[in-house]
């Protein structure tokens, strides 16, 4: 068993996090439930590569996420930074305090209100505790909040990522930054997040938090680190992952830089333009030098997009369009977690498996070196045989990462490609059926990537209760697409789909050339013109003219190996 | 006046509506803190939204956990945390004597004064107060063996404002004996080397220096011991773990035996290394009595720690980057990055190496050291608000023995200094000034009564009858202090009241820099998202 460190930096990051570790908590659920899907009991896939059991100090034990999520001080909202194992101070107010005899004035800030969702989880877990000894029948009476009342009081009211998360977290997980009075809608450029991380003690606290984690892994296989890159936690991610390529040396990181639909309203003066676009380059550019697989992922409409067809997302609501994203990073972070029977080894339930190392070396170690890579997904994914009796899964997927190339016919392209929980013919498809139906869809496709390697599992995406209401009435119970519109509700959620088959595939190809150029040309239009205000502002953010020249060969380096033909257009950029 | 055209959402403030807000932003800020101070201060309790504790009676604590948006109050809020990230302490002094130099000002300007004069009056005062702070302070020796009833003094007075008195005496003599023991001579103090380390576990009154370290971790293995005498302690750098290298990566192999093999050549690597530390231990520890211990900063894996639990040997895996210092420092040795030249002389030495297990929290401590030049102040307590406390108290009183070595010198406390460099600039320094800026070293002058009473406001004493008192006694040539018990004149000196000195000379340079800006605001320009940052 090889260990995985979650990261989670910055609001969005946390907000995907939560919908990642519902599913993960839902699936340890599953797999308990004794009249549950067998698919869920037999899934092969090792839960520990992502939790760590442990005790509380009251001796109650504990599975929690190796999880260390960074966020800004006041957006836990009612859950406290030391998690909820450790049992509250009840009363406050008559607490007594040793350390003083003198006065004590108490400030006590308005509670923060559990909404629906969470107190009933709450009633739960207490219930729990109590009915090995209560009789069952007694505890019934409280159950007056349908699931249907917690559903509807998410749809409406997600104010903060805890308000809809079902998962335990260890005290050490949460960790909250201290602005020194900066408001967190001022938060939203790189120079800001470097400002908070020089003062104090806030990157030691993180640093050692992370040790926590890792300290107790026999054989840390890799970090997966999500990243709000949108404002200030480019910076404060950057700087982490600057101590984490310094401390941990060996151990691949796997970065998502996500941004929400909001994070591209930002910004219309002439001006905050300037700024936004300075930011883009300087954050993308700090992040890809310190981590191993870079994978930029956030359109800026989800409900304009391909995924349309089947979801209706509000764009508005981070609540909807972060539980996509945490959707396709755990259907990507499947291989590392099946039990490994060797290369040639099958399985009834699970091929493929792959180490993070492994994923990273294959998609950005060959000769090209590209570390920046797609993420596509379909979400459901669809039967593997049509009325052709062919895969269209390939066809099906779409791109999660903005800015590329669309139809970019990159004859150099690796691909890793994740289907799980896939159906065929009505059934769900046997694991060789999975390989035989997308070898087969691979041979036809023009053009063929280079290099892929497909991972296959039997168990489906389940949807948690917490899970938005986001499919359209063409997905079914179990997530088969149906042509025809099905009754009932028009927006379908955990009520009306238990699980979906998932396909979601990591990509790199030369397509993601925009999403360099463009920050190379803000680098170069905005940072290196002398006595410009993007120069001014780069300084005042700590980068001086020697580390602009430096961030802009990086980026034009990169561009260079995806496309050497290139090189000559992008040296042009300098004459302008 | 352009960026009113540009933003007709500004919000322009003028001149004096300006100004007054902010002397009012200054004299609110004040007016939170201004409980914090001395010995009788009150302590603060906040319970945050999701029922989170804090508790602090320190002005950089509590100025850290407020929700602050007025402009002015961040500026003046930076540069007391400013001073408190410098030297460590002084926090609730600076916001209180800007408070006090607006409130000053106030007076004058409303009788139609223009701040311009009183800034230039605050100039003169403050560089007055500079030169008699030097003339004022009491010099301290400080050699090979420094006094450490000097020290014990400054670091009993600040940590009596912070906790209880028995615990403050308790602690002081734990941060002297920290300090001591870390520091060394022609170098400078480095108070990193002092590891805090924090258990939830008994009482505070448990809190107690170990010479020696304490670490946050435990060895990984079931069949190593858990506490061990007279033992060699190797401390290193080196990787004892198999990681696939890059061109073993699995899907390159088409079958599972040519991966078989590759796997077994690196693991042979690994088990090299690990052999090479048994070898050492082997040479050290034959014949005789001794344990060994290797503490390593990247990891050791489970074939790893077998192989050197069988050999008797115990093992730490992924140390803290700082520890690697603090160990050699505390037990000898060298810290070494590679196994290939191991030597005797690589190794340091403890007497006694022992886990403590709290639920899932392991602590290993390396005690019975000889000569250490590091150590670990241990923090016990019932609950986290009251370690969280106690470390912030530990902190500052590590801070002032610091000051203390580094300055050679102390301040009378209790507001001694104060009193006596308010009758300087009246009675002596204010004759030799032109014209109205005397107004201005004035309002500086009695700024600084600002401290004594507090002191006594804090105390519930009369501020007029102790202000008097004191001012008389210092007249009559007695340098004294406010005794808050009885509001009474003492002799600091007498009582072992310090302050450092080089937090007092910030505190004296900063807060007229700080109220100098607020007063000579001209307009005030809100144009909502952009002011980031005042300067």
């Amino acid at each position: 068993m090889r260990e995985i460190v979650t990261i989670q930096v910055g609001e969005f990051a946390n907000y995907i996090g939560s919908h990642y570790w519902n599913f993960q908590d839902e699936l340890l659920g599953l797999a308990e439930e004794p009249q549950g899907d067998p698919v869920y009991k037999s899934s092969s896939l090792n839960m520990d590569v992502l939790y760590r059991s442990g005790e509380t100090s009251q001796g109650i034990l504990t599975y929690c996420p190796r999880l260390l999520s960074i966020g800004y001080k006041g957006t836990l909202g009612s859950l406290s930074s030391s998690g909820s194992l450790n049992p509250r101070i009840s009363q406050p107010d008559t607490l007594e305090i040793v350390t003083w005899p003198g006065n004590v004035t108490r400030y006590t800030a308005e509670p923060r209100e559990k909404n629906i969702f969470l107190q009933s989880l709450c009633e739960e877990g207490t219930a729990n505790l109590t009915s090995n000894v209560a009789d069952q029948g007694s505890s019934h009476p409280q159950r007056k909040i349908t699931d249907k009342e917690r559903i509807e009081c998410l749809e409406n009211g997600v104010q903060y990522w805890t308000d809809f998360s079902k998962v335990q977290f260890h005290p050490r997980s949460l960790y909250e930054l201290h602005g020194s009075w900066i408001d967190v809608e001022k938060f939203d450029n790189y120079g800001i997040g470097e400002e908070i991380l020089s003062a104090g003690f806030q990157s030691e606290e993180m640093n050692e938090r992370l040790r926590f984690f890792i300290e107790e892994c026999d054989h840390i296989q890799g970090i997966q680190f999500i990243v709000d890159d949108s404002g200030g936690f480019s910076a404060i991610a950057a700087g982490f992952l600057e101590d984490i390529a310094d401390e941990y040396s060996n151990t691949p990181v796997l970065l998502y830089s996500a941004r929400s639909p909001a994070s591209y309203k930002l910004g219309k003066s002439p001006k905050e333009s300037v700024s936004r676009a300075l930011h883009d380059a300087v954050s993308f550019s700090r992040l890809s030098s310190c981590c191993k697989l870079m994978v930029p992922v956030g359109l800026p409409s989800l409900s304009r997009s391909k995924f349309s067809s089947t979801l209706f997302v509000e764009d508005q609501k981070l609540f909807h369009s972060s539980a996509i994203y945490a959707a396709s990073i755990h259907s990507i972070s499947i291989p590392f977690r099946m039990e490994s029977h060797g290369v040639n080894a099958e399985s009834l339930y699970i091929s493929g498996a792959m180490d993070v190392g492994g994923m990273v070396q294959m998609l950005a170690g060959q000769a090209r070196q590209n570390m920046i890579t797609i993420l596509d997904s379909a979400l459901p994914a669809h039967f593997l045989n049509d009325a052709n009796n062919q895969s269209t899964i390939l066809r099906s997927l779409c791109s999660l990462t903005p800015e590329i190339e669309e139809n970019n016919d990159d004859l150099h392209s690796i691909e890793s490609l994740i289907v799980h929980g896939a159906f065929s013919g009505g059934r769900r498809a046997s694991i060789s059926e999975v390989e035989k139906f997308i070898h087969t869809e691979y041979q036809n496709e023009l053009p063929r990537p280079k290099l892929y390697h497909l991972t296959a599992a039997s168990c489906p995406l389940p949807i948690p209760l917490p899970f938005p209401s986001i499919f359209n009435n063409r997905v079914g119970r179990l997530g088969e697409l149906s042509t025809t519109r099905l009754i009932g509700a028009e927006r379908r959620g955990s009520l009306e789909v238990e699980s979906i088959p998932m396909a979601a595939r990591l990509r790199s190809s030369s397509a993601v050339k925009p999403i360099i150029e463009t920050r190379l040309g803000s680098l170069r239009r905005y940072g290196l013109q002398r006595g410009g205000f993007g120069v001014e502002l780069l300084r005042s953010w700590g980068f001086g003219k020697e580390e602009v020249e430096d961030m802009g060969e990086a980026l034009g380096k990169m561009m260079m190996l995806l496309d050497p033909n290139a090189c000559g257009a992008s040296s042009d950029f300098d004459s302008d | 006046m352009s960026l009113r055209v540009l933003n007709p959402n500004a919000e322009v403030l003028n001149k004096s509506a300006a100004l007054h807000m902010n002397i009012n932003a200054a004299k609110g800020l004040q007016d939170v803190l201004k409980t914090n101070l001395g010995p009788k201060g009150t302590i603060k309790m906040l319970v945050g939204g999701a029922g989170d504790i804090k508790l602090t009676k320190d002005g950089n604590t509590l100025l850290k956990e407020m929700q602050i948006q007025n402009p002015t109050a961040i500026m003046i809020a930076r540069t007391a945390v400013a001073q408190d990230d410098t030297s460590g302490d002084g926090t609730t002094s600076t916001v209180l004597f800007i408070g006090e130099l607006m409130k000053q000002s106030e007076r004058y300007i409303d009788e139609g004064m223009h701040p311009r004069v009183l800034v230039d009056g605050f100039e003169i005062a403050k560089r007055a107060t500079i030169e008699f702070l030097e003339k004022f302070k009491t010099p301290v020796v400080m050699g090979e063996t420094p006094d450490k009833e000097i020290l014990k003094m400054v670091a009993r007075t600040t940590l009596r404002t912070k906790l209880y008195e028995a615990l403050a005496d308790q602690l002081t003599d734990i941060v002297v004996n920290a300090v001591l023991c870390i520091r060394k001579s022609d170098e400078p103090i480095d108070l990193f080397m002092v590891e805090i380390m924090h258990m939830r576990h008994k009482f505070d009154v448990d809190t107690r220096l170990v010479e020696g370290l304490v670490l946050d971790h435990g060895s990984r293995h079931p069949d190593m011991k858990r506490r061990a005498e007279n033992c060699y302690i190797l401390t290193c750098n080196v990787s004892l773990e198999y990681e696939k290298s890059e061109v073993n990566a699995g899907f390159f192999y088409s079958n599972a035996e040519q991966r078989e093999k590759m796997v077994a050549a690196e693991r042979r690597q690994v088990d090299e290394r690990v052999k090479k530390i048994i070898e050492l231990k082997q040479k050290v520890c034959s014949g005789n009595e001794s344990n060994f211990v290797v503490i390593n900063q990247k990891g050791i894996d489970p074939p790893s720690l077998d192989l050197l639990a069988r050999a008797g040997i115990i093992a730490l895996r992924r140390a803290k980057r700082r520890n690697m210092e603090r160990l050699i420092l505390a037990c000898g040795g060298e810290a070494v990055n590679s196994v290939d030249s191991l030597t005797p002389d690589c190794l340091g030495w403890a007497g006694l190496v022992y886990e403590h297990v709290l639920g899932e929290e392991k602590y290993t401590f390396v005690e019975n050291v000889k000569n250490p030049h590091s150590c670990t102040i241990l923090i016990k307590g019932p609950n986290d608000h009251t370690i969280a406390q106690i470390k912030d108290a530990v902190r500052d009183g590590l801070r002032s023995v610091k000051n203390t070595l580094e300055d050679e010198a102390v301040i009378l406390g209790a507001g001694a200094f104060e009193v006596a460099a308010r009758q300087h600039l009246i009675n002596n320094v204010k004759k030799t000034v032109q014209g109205r800026a005397q107004l201005g070293v004035e309002a500086f002058a009695d700024a600084l009564m600002v401290v004594p009473k507090t002191l006594a406001e804090n105390s519930g004493l009369d501020t007029q009858d102790v202000i008097i008192s004191l001012t008389n006694e210092h007249d009559r040539g007695n340098v004294v202090g406010l005794n808050h018990h009885t509001g009474e004149p003492i002799d600091p000196q007498m009582e072992g009241i310090f302050d450092n000195y080089s937090v007092k000379r910030q505190i004296i340079n900063s807060g007229p820099v700080i109220a100098s800006q607020l007063l000579l605001v001209d307009e005030v320009i809100r144009a909502g998202r952009n002011m980031r940052k005042p300067t």
